[in-house]
């Protein structure tokens, strides 16, 4: 086993879950809202990739704008029908009314993309590397900077902006941050939206490496599902940490064991750290 | 302790005000209707598949029940407790030709295992960490099955051979549907039973107390974390056993087991009715099959009506039917009084 080569391996898979988590891990940190429509609208922004891409003969980086608009306006929508629920945070329903809309997406998806498997070609894949006998292509490349450039940002935007501390501060009290003029409402919509879009950058960076299918969304949130409780819930920087570290034990786990158990291996160690973590990670 | 459980007891207690006999009564007569109802609308092949369909996925939805309604929590587990059924019934009934009564006691027997195993992993988590973890464990389950050759691997397992329960002075059998709707309608009425007797059973309560009110709960002196795996561990013999008939009337179990199919009609069928209504699962399972069945728009398109319907009860009637019903019997009777 080359063990550089695996490490860099790592490296990309884990920068792919963290940048997966990242819509979900503010849309948690700031609305407590756990979105299990997640996984589905990580399929539909690559088929809406895919769609452009093949369909309306757009480049790549075109029918990448595409998606992530699509994914913008559908978190719009997604919202605006939910956000009584959202806005008196009753969570239990939330997460349901969150699974609904996944079953919709996904039966929606499959009556307009059918159900076979399609590629999502991106010509950065083509593009191969090979620096002091370690191999990757320039989608790999494009992976890792983009999600350390996206962690910088949404970092500088919930900390450093007076936008990012509405976010804060609703998260902290939304009844509070109301009686100071913040407008819930808007910006559970504008975080909703940021959720949609950066799924939508996920899935067009990281569904060009396996093939897509219109019935892989509930598997593919349960990466997102692990990083974001690993790195301590709604935890920006603690997502971005978790995500690599998971991503490099599963290439060594994949290289060493068997990589038809990796998941499995995953979450075995999601469930170490629920029972031996003291606090645990219960809320309230 | 007693004060608080016959306080919570009120509302269960208030809603069977007649005569224990007459109750009983009627009880029987509606399960006896509900025998003869297949026979009577044609007593086709389809028509009981139909309704032992319908038995076994409310039963399955039972379980989810009593998760959801008493406990307030969302397992996505339980998928896992469903395929231990119906794997428990494929592989020892084509390896070992083990009959009816040792596949259920095994798969009763796995299922508490398995949730015991969940639930104590799982204790110190609430809310959407406990769905994650849930629904984290079922996926993996599913792969494990999936990849896994002594359980069939992705091809399943084919050619479970008809149910067989030696009775001693006879056999059931269960060959088709129809020989099997007895059986079936005996495990809902069963679990039906079990879950009115539950709600007015001291976990059943302190449960709903732990949901409510934990504070009181505590100042009670219940241990929280033990109330809510004692219940979880209660609910998962129930989907079990609705998986393990699935696997007979199926003759085939695979991974497809552990499909989110399962899950969202379990959780819709209990939220179209609304939350701790005994029939409810029952109803909500009989609407969305109904559907399925009849006014079928595909499969694709039947998944957008159930994940549409879920969403939209939520949004709208967060009750369900149910208190949609109460609150529309409210409207007619404020004039009177």
């Amino acid at each position: 086993m080359n063990v550089a080569q695996q490490l860099v391996n790592g490296l990309v898979i884990g920068s792919g879950f963290a940048c997966v988590a990242l819509g979900w891990t503010i849309l948690l940190g700031a609305a407590r809202l756990v979105n299990f429509a997640h996984g589905q609208m990580y399929m539909l922004a690559a088929f809406i990739c895919w769609f452009a891409l093949t369909r309306w003969g757009l480049d790549f980086t075109a029918a990448a704008v595409v998606a992530v608009l699509a994914m913008g306006v559908l978190g719009i929508l997604m919202q605006s029908a939910m956000s009584q629920l959202v806005v008196s945070q009753n969570l239990t329903s939330l997460m349901i009314v969150t699974l609904g809309f996944g079953y919709m997406i996904q039966g929606a998806a499959g009556l307009g993309f059918g159900g076979s498997p399609h590629a999502l070609a991106s010509p950065a894949d083509k593009v191969q590397y090979q620096i002091g006998g370690i191999w990757f292509t320039g989608q790999d490349l494009i992976i890792v900077t983009v999600t350390l450039a996206l962690y910088a940002g949404v970092w500088l935007l919930l900390n450093r902006t007076r936008q990012g501390a509405m976010v804060r501060a609703i998260a902290e009290d939304p009844k509070l941050a109301q009686i100071f003029g913040i407008n819930t409402w808007l910006v559970y919509v504008a975080v909703f939206m940021l959720e949609a879009v950066l799924v939508a950058i996920a899935a067009v960076l990281v569904a060009p490496k396996t093939p897509i299918l219109t019935s892989m969304g509930f598997e593919e949130v349960i990466m997102t599902f692990v990083v974001v409780v690993l790195g301590g819930v709604g935890n920006v920087g603690g997502a971005l940490v978790a995500g690599l570290a998971l991503g490099i034990f599963t290439a060594f786990f994949g290289a060493l064991v068997s990589p038809a158990y990796t998941t499995a291996a995953s979450f075995a160690v999601l469930l170490a750290f629920l029972t031996l973590r003291p606090e645990g990670f219960s809320f309230r | 302790m007693t004060e608080h459980s016959m306080a919570l007891d009120a509302p269960a207690a208030r809603r069977s005000p007649r005569h224990p006999a007459i109750r009983a009564l009627a009880v029987a007569a509606a399960v006896a209707l509900a025998y003869w109802l297949p026979s009577w609308l044609g007593g086709s092949p389809l028509t009981y598949g139909f309704f032992v369909t319908l038995a076994i996925f409310s039963v399955m939805a039972v379980g989810v029940d009593i998760v959801l309604s008493y406990l307030g929590e969302v397992s996505l587990g339980h998928t896992i407790f469903w395929a231990i059924g119906g794997y428990s019934a494929a592989i020892l009934s084509t390896s070992w030709d083990a009959n009816g009564w040792i596949t259920a006691a095994t798969a009763v027997g796995l299922a508490v295992l398995a949730a015991a195993f969940l639930g104590w992993a799982t204790l110190k988590t609430r809310e959407f960490v406990f769905s994650l973890a849930t629904y984290a464990a079922a996926v993996v389950a599913g792969e494990i099955a999936f990849n896994t050759d002594a359980l069939g691997g992705s091809d399943g397992i084919v050619g479970i051979p008809a149910l067989r329960l030696p009775l001693g002075f006879a056999e059931f059998s269960g060959r088709s549907n129809q020989e099997l709707w007895p059986l079936a309608l005996l495990l809902l009425v069963l679990s039906i039973y079990f879950v009115d007797r539950f709600r007015r059973s001291r976990l059943g309560t302190e449960a709903l107390m732990v949901q409510m009110n934990p504070p009181l709960a505590i100042a009670s002196g219940l241990d929280i974390r033990k109330v809510r795996f004692r219940v979880f561990v209660v609910s998962a013999p129930i989907t079990a056993l609705a998986g393990w008939l699935y696997g007979y009337q199926r003759a085939y179990v695979g991974p497809d087991m552990f499909d989110m199919y399962f899950l969202t009609l379990m959780l819709t069928a209990v939220i179209v009715v609304g939350r701790r209504v005994l029939l409810g699962p029952l109803i909500g399972v009989a609407l969305i099959l109904l559907q399925q069945n009849y006014f079928s728009i595909g499969g694709d398109g039947n998944k957008v009506v159930l994940g549409a319907v879920l969403a939209f009860v939520l949004i709208v009637w967060p009750q369900g039917l149910a208190g949609l019903a109460r609150r529309i019997w409210r409207a007619r009777a404020q004039p009177r009084s």
